[in-house]
């Protein structure tokens, strides 16, 4: 009943992506790693401090796993810069994917769908494995199906503020008319809300905050592990509809 | 000579873009490199000559989401 989620042909046995930041430390960050299951790990890229050029590269903590990785573009306030970031990734020779992730409002980090568009159409000719990160709305989603990204990444809500799916209507609106995959990304606080977006019929979810910022990070992977698989299949078994009044459950004729 | 990298000036007496990555240390990282806005190659770094002014710009993967 279950099939795995394909993104660009590359079969992914979990439906998580999980991103690498703001762990308590590398140790907590690679066992929530390890607990969490994900396939597809979410880095940044920076300069390399020169003045201390061997400080931390993420990619000597992530442990010996195979993995599919998926840099972003953050930092980046146009399609321009965040071209120029996905060239850079790419060049690294780890990874073709690239999560397109524009924004020019520091108090929101609200994605810029115009950019956002132009950037996927670039990179997507070029050959890339696009995934952008967009606001939930269902008209530029489709439009960045059709500009050629590999699936599309809508925010719940902002990044790190943990309030969850904000419009789940327009959610189940984007998985029903998008044919690539949807992978609710940003916002997720917790295992209801994960529950929530896979229930909804999301391919997958996105998550960092929700898990390195979590009291004990391991467990909270764990917990959205299950969340993950629980949403799902409460999403292929198929809910009951909604209703104002009462059905009794047990019979009520033959009462004593 | 002095070479802009990463935004900062620096006097070094280097002649290739692989010089560059060694004087830092790099060489084992994931670093990638660009110069004057344009992306080379780790297997072009050797033949790629350092100029007075040049813009560098060494960067890699830190943990993001």
């Amino acid at each position: 009943m279950q099939k795995n989620l394909v993104i660009a042909g590359h079969e992914l046995k979990s439906r998580l992506f999980l991103g690498t930041g703001r762990y308590p430390n590398p140790y907590i960050q690679n066992k929530a790693i390890e607990a969490s299951e994900t396939e597809v790990l979410t880095f940044a890229i920076r300069r390399v401090n020169l003045q201390d050029p061997h400080e931390d590269s993420i990619l000597q903590h992530v442990g010996g796993r195979y993995f599919q990785f998926l840099p972003n573009t953050s930092g980046a306030k146009n399609a321009e810069e965040a071209i120029r970031i996905a060239r850079l990734a790419k060049a690294s020779g780890i990874s073709d994917w690239i999560k397109v992730e524009i924004s020019k409002n520091e108090k929101t980090l609200l994605p810029d769908p115009i950019e956002t568009l132009k950037a996927t159409e670039v990179l997507a000719k070029e050959g890339f494995v696009v995934l952008p990160y967009i606001s939930d709305d269902p008209v530029i989603c489709k439009k960045l199906e059709e500009a050629g990204a590999a699936a599309v990444m809508p925010g719940g809500s902002p990044i790190g503020t943990g309030l969850g799916i904000l419009n789940p209507y327009n959610i189940s609106l984007i998985v029903e008319e998008l044919n690539v995959p949807v992978i609710v990304d940003a916002g997720l606080g917790s295992a209801a809300d994960v529950t929530q977006a896979m229930e909804l019929g999301a391919d997958g979810v996105l998550l960092n905050t929700a898990i390195a910022k979590a009291k004990d990070p391991i467990a909270m992977a764990h917990s959205i592990k299950h969340a993950i698989q629980a949403g799902r299949l409460s999403y292929l078994a198929g809910r009951i509809p909604k209703k104002k009044y009462a059905t009794a459950s047990s019979p009520i004729s033959s009462g004593i | 000579m002095n070479l802009i990298i990463n935004g900062e000036t620096h006097d070094m007496s280097v002649e290739t873009i692989d010089e560059v990555v060694e004087h830092f240390g790099l060489q084992q990282g994931l670093v990638v490199a660009e110069v004057n806005g344009i992306v080379i190659e780790r297997n072009e770094w050797e033949n790629t000559t350092v100029t007075e002014g040049m813009r560098i710009e060494l960067v890699h993967f830190v943990g993001g989401g």
